[in-house]
């Protein structure tokens, strides 16, 4: 019994990690997209690089733009600055909202 | 970066921007360092000014950030149009977001490259000694629409400031008394902005309050004699192309009025433009004409080295 539930376990956890890719995947192409980064690749966006000031160099009309983003292709909201501030830290970090505001509902 | 000849665009505005408000990063490795016009522009600029771009020091005097960031705007303003110049860009209209109109007026040649230096230093230190004497600030505010910043305004109890910048639909710039920015901020983010922050300015430009300034500024201008510009230029405020004879009255009373940038953007893709170009540094005008019309090109020539 203990083994089968492991392996169940290790499958739900594979497929939350591609999961999790695909959506990883998607937001680097949001950011793209929404902000018209047309000389950038999803490859070129690291994961967990911050996308402000220092990493993608991004700006408070680039995070108006990504706000508006998530809430057309993935129905969430940022609710104000402070929210923001650590959505927008990371494609994971944006990532992991993502799937918390998923689970929320 | 793609010449004009090989291009099959439309029709092409010239934006210059306002003031950076940062340090423009121009390390010994950073490309623009390398460009002819960079070296030949900065080398003339330094017969006239001790201001050291590359250095962003000020030989011999100490001055203040915000006018050293208004000289170095204006140079690289200068720079980049004459880069796009010399690779056959030519624009159809200029137009410009604030202090961008000193660089427009030059690339214009209804001043020469000096005299737009001249200018802008000029106001700088005007600007600079009634910021040190009457104080005030501004902050950008971002994620609220036109209403609820009217409204954070009118909630200020005794403060009253001024939308000093028109940026887009949810992107404005008040203008005023510290304390009734530092308040604004406070109730922006209360109100759940996506950004509301202080910007470096110590004085509350575009609000009517510097209007004391328009004689100390027509008196300067005096020196400069303003020919017809040779692009017609959209201005930011009244947003109509500006004349020979109106030119030194605009500047003199511009800088207590309002910036409608979306104005601005709006009217000319009314007339046709459907590709934008900022002519500075940074890419802040690119961002907002992507927020005002995403369908239009823009793109900032200091992005494209």
């Amino acid at each position: 019994m203990a083994l089968a539930m492991s392996i169940i376990s290790e499958r739900k956890r594979r497929s939350m990690a591609e999961v999790n890719g695909d959506l990883i995947e998607k937001l680097k192409q949001l950011i793209i997209t929404r902000l018209k980064l047309a000389d950038m690749t999803p490859e070129m966006i690291e994961t967990d690089a911050p996308l402000f000031g220092e990493g993608l160099g991004l700006d408070s009309i680039d995070a108006l733009e990504l706000v508006l983003g998530l809430e057309k292709e993935f129905g969430t909201v940022i609710p104000d600055a402070e929210v923001g501030k650590k959505v927008f830290h990371s494609v994971r970090t944006m990532a992991q909202y993502v799937l918390d505001q998923k689970e929320g509902f | 970066m793609t010449s004009k000849r090989d291009s099959l665009m439309g029709r092409t505005a010239f934006c210059f921007p306002g003031q950076l408000q940062e340090r423009p990063t121009l390390k010994e490795d950073h490309p623009l360092r390398r460009d002819s016009h960079f070296k030949e522009w900065v080398e003339r600029a330094s017969h006239q000014t001790p201001f050291d771009l590359p250095d962003f020091s000020y030989k011999g005097e100490e001055i203040g950030f915000n006018l050293k960031l208004q000289i170095s705007t204006y140079l690289l303003s200068m720079v980049h149009f004459y880069r796009l110049r010399s690779e056959g860009w030519v624009p159809d209209v200029v137009t410009e977001h604030s202090m961008g109109i000193y660089a427009a007026l030059a690339a214009s040649e209804a001043i020469t490259f000096e005299e737009g230096l001249w200018i802008t230093e000029s106001i700088g230190r005007i600007l600079e000694r009634e910021g040190a004497s009457s104080g005030g600030a501004m902050a950008s505010i971002v994620g609220l629409p036109f209403g609820e910043v009217e409204k954070i305004n009118q909630d200020l109890n005794g403060f009253h400031l001024s939308i000093a910048n028109y940026n887009g639909s949810k992107h404005f710039v008040l203008s005023g008394e510290e304390e009734g920015i530092e308040k604004a901020i406070d109730l922006a983010l209360s109100k759940k902005a996506i950004s509301a922050a202080r910007l470096t300015f110590n004085i509350g430009l575009h609000s009517p309050r510097l209007s004391v300034l328009s004689g100390e500024i027509q008196a300067l201008l005096k020196e400069i004699e303003i020919r017809s510009p040779k692009f017609p230029i959209l201005n930011h405020w009244t947003i109509r192309p500006l004349m020979q004879e109106e030119i030194k009255d605009f500047l003199s009373l511009e800088i207590g009025q309002p910036v409608y940038w979306d104005r601005c953007v709006e009217k000319l893709i009314q007339e046709g433009i459907n590709q934008f170009i900022e002519v500075g540094h940074g890419a802040t005008l690119t961002k907002l004409i992507r927020w005002i019309n995403r369908d239009v090109e823009a793109f900032s020539a200091g992005d494209r080295l």
